[in-house]
């Protein structure tokens, strides 16, 4: 081997370990049934997909094996409605970029021949996809994309369990609403948020909601995600110091938010954040020393596996795949392939028409799912008003769940640095 | 806006400027010297802010303690890019100036596949070191050390350099190769062995603020990309070659990114920045201290 064959081997190497490489081969054969998942598997959002992946593929395993959990699907192998055919996923990595979100997401469904697309973390990609699905006539199902825009299109093949950030936002705003008649003083907020839609979205239902609740926004920053630094940004936080500061934004620009914070001698009051970046676990690992008292919304609260068992069972199946306990973003990830499981065995079909009907006539109890969520059931517009989220506060380096009292283990710490 | 969010506007902008201009003075070495533009140069950041990650994990010590081992570590790989690939791209017979361009870029996109599958694309971060964390305070004004032991290297670099490229053979060696690449040859210098040089300082280089940024910025594969564009727009703006126009430049970057979020809403802070790139393209397109 001469030098250049050393090189091209190393090019081979990063290509094959890329996952759009050795799954394009299949397609509906042997019984199994082609699901595309879209999600960014490299880039600077490349560990969302990883855990990911391993969140998906836990879900795959729990569907296509007999597993005695309380979850659709799970008690016999494959799905029994097309007799006992099982699921493949088929991975494709859009780098947190829509445009190659939909590339990836027509070459899904014309070469893999996939009945049904679930994904995609980004909401600015999830939208691109999904407007793919639409076209050709398959379901596409947002696992963990929350922009309210999504499901205000009209479009008919669109599908989303999980609360978007109105629903989170709305939450947010209760407990700051209950806090303020237990007698705290809350008069400020700050929004800090992400250039993209995502952040956008966010920051446009909490201005409107604070507003409406009487809140003063004293400061309303758009930063550009993945900035070399934010320092001039975090000076106006600090000048503006709000009563609670509402940040949304993805893990890299988190890490460096608090950072900046510390390096310029400023503690927000409070902090409540649109989960993303506060939700990741690199977060944690970088800064978690200085996040003390943080809240965050959440779909899911690994506090409920003690009342729940079948979350106990879930997440030690992901732990071993993952290392890692399963989170706000994983959970729903799960989530979304059971519920699509559930639907394509009660259709007894693969064609995305028969899909989408059984999807529409979904109703699954709360129970029956590892979410902290009433049931799953969608509206006209494929959103699934009943999936009611919590706000978790992350204190002595775990997160416990403070918010909405029936689910709660702990009170609030409020204020979070006293 | 008060006197003092101005003054700690600007301060940040200084420091993080003087980062810049030690992560562009590299590329701008490199193209001075051989006219290639290494588009590989993020990904040598990222190599040497992985390089400190590792170090400090296996050996405990602190990244001031190890510095001189990134930037020796980096040295070796900027000699190695150039002798198994740059080389070979330079003998292209047919359009040259686009077989580099792709040979560097392919370089990154290996470097950078390669570090997604062996670091995974986790984000790492240093932990406790004896500057992360810690701030200055004059009076209201945060000078965050580890960015103030940043921009003393960064100065105490670019010195260095100004005195290694006048007052050695090296220096007047390298000098004299960017002049007239034939003319040296006849002279007894071999101009592969400058090159070779060459490349390995400006790593060494890029390897120095690697080593740097790793105290107070997190560490992920992607990490060296929007670096490498600010050193693109630093060296353009300072004038493809100049030393001193980087540093020039990299002050310029920093401190109109950060004074332009006070005008503008932040999410256009590079609006300034580009705005005056190009203003400089159009009035002096060879940068303000080119010698194109």
């Amino acid at each position: 081997m001469n030098r250049r064959e050393v090189l091209l081997a190393g090019a081979a190497m990063s290509l094959a370990s890329s996952p759009l490489v050795g799954t394009r081969a299949f397609a509906q054969a042997g019984g199994e049934i082609a699901i595309g998942v879209i999600w960014p598997l490299s880039g600077p959002s490349a560990q969302i997909g990883v855990d990911a992946k391993h969140a998906l593929e836990t879900a795959a395993e729990i569907v296509n094996g007999s597993f005695d959990i309380d979850l659709p699907t799970a008690k016999n192998a494959g799905l029994a409605g097309l007799g006992n055919a099982k699921i493949k996923l088929i991975f494709a990595d859009h780098q947190g970029d829509p445009q190659k979100g939909r590339a990836e997401a027509e070459r899904l469904i014309t070469q893999d021949k996939v009945v049904a697309i679930v994904g995609a973390f980004h909401s600015s990609v999830s939208a691109t996809v999904s407007a793919s699905c639409e076209r050709y006539g398959i379901p596409y199902l947002a696992a963990d994309s929350s922009s309210p825009s999504l499901h205000r299109r009209n479009l008919k093949f669109f599908f989303r369990a999980a609360a978007h950030d109105e629903m989170f936002s709305a939450g947010m705003f209760d407990f700051l609403d209950a806090q303020k008649k237990a007698g705290q003083k809350i008069e400020s907020v700050a929004l800090f948020y992400e250039d993209t839609i995502f952040g956008t979205d966010s920051s446009n239902v909490q201005r409107k909601l604070a507003t409406d609740r009487g809140y003063k926004v004293v400061a309303d920053i758009k930063y550009r995600s993945n900035s070399p630094s934010l320092t001039a940004e975090v000076q106006q936080l600090k000048s503006a110091n709000p009563d609670v500061l509402l940040p949304s934004g993805y893990t890299t620009d988190s890490i460096l938010l608090i950072k900046t914070m510390e390096e310029l001698g400023y503690k927000p009051k409070n902090l409540v954040a649109q989960a993303a970046g506060f939700a990741d676990k690199a977060t944690f690992d970088a800064v978690g020393d200085k996040l003390g008292g943080l809240i965050s919304r959440a779909s899911f609260s690994i506090d409920m596996a003690a009342k729940r068992p079948s979350i106990q069972t879930v997440n030690e199946l992901f732990k071993k795949r993952a290392n890692r306990d399963l989170n706000d973003n994983t959970s729903r990830q799960f989530t979304s392939i059971l519920i699509l499981a559930d639907a394509i065995d009660r259709a007894k079909s693969t064609d995305g028409e028969k899909i989408r009907a059984a999807l529409a006539a979904t109703d699954t109890p709360g129970d029956k799912t590892i979410m902290p969520w009433k049931r799953i059931k969608f509206g006209a517009d494929g959103q699934n008003p009943d999936a009611d989220p919590v706000l978790i506060q992350y204190i002595g380096g775990k997160f416990v769940t403070i918010y909405p009292e029936n689910v709660a283990v702990a009170k609030a710490k409020w204020p979070m640095n006293g | 806006m008060t006197v003092q969010a101005f003054l700690q506007v600007l301060a940040s902008g200084l420091l993080i400027g003087l980062i810049y201009a030690l992560i562009a003075v590299g590329l701008s070495l490199i193209f001075g010297l051989m006219d290639v533009v290494n588009f590989a140069h993020g990904e040598f950041l990222m190599l040497a802010m992985y390089a400190m990650f590792g170090l400090v994990v296996i050996t405990a010590l602190d990244p001031v303690l190890l510095m001189p081992i990134v930037v020796g570590v980096m040295f070796v790989v900027g000699v190695s890019a150039y002798a198994g690939v740059i080389r070979f791209a330079m003998r292209a017979k047919a359009n040259p100036g686009m077989v580099q361009i792709f040979a560097t870029f392919g370089l990154a996109l290996v470097i950078q596949g390669l570090a997604q599958y062996f670091f995974t694309p986790d984000y790492r971060n240093l932990g406790n070191s004896w500057l992360g964390g810690k701030t200055l305070n004059l009076g209201g004004v945060f000078l965050p050390w580890p960015q103030i032991y940043g921009g003393v290297i960064s100065l105490l670099a670019f010195g260095g350099l100004y005195l290694l490229i006048t007052r050695t053979d090296f220096g007047k060696a390298l000098e004299a190769t960017r002049e007239d690449q034939g003319a040296v040859a006849l002279v007894g210098i071999d101009r592969n062995r400058v090159f070779a040089l060459g490349w390995g300082l400006g790593a060494a280089l890029v390897g120095l603020s690697g080593a740097v940024l790793a105290v107070f910025y997190y560490i992920y594969p992607q990490v060296g990309g929007p670096f490498a564009l600010i050193a693109y727009v630093t060296v353009a703006l300072g004038g493809f070659g100049s030393i001193f126009g980087a540093l020039v430049a990299g002050l310029i970057v920093g401190v109109v990114e950060a004074l332009t979020t006070l005008i503008l809403p932040p999410a256009l802070k590079s609006v300034g920045v580009y705005s005056l790139y190009l203003a400089i393209l159009f009035i002096r397109p060879s940068g303000l201290f080119g010698r194109l």
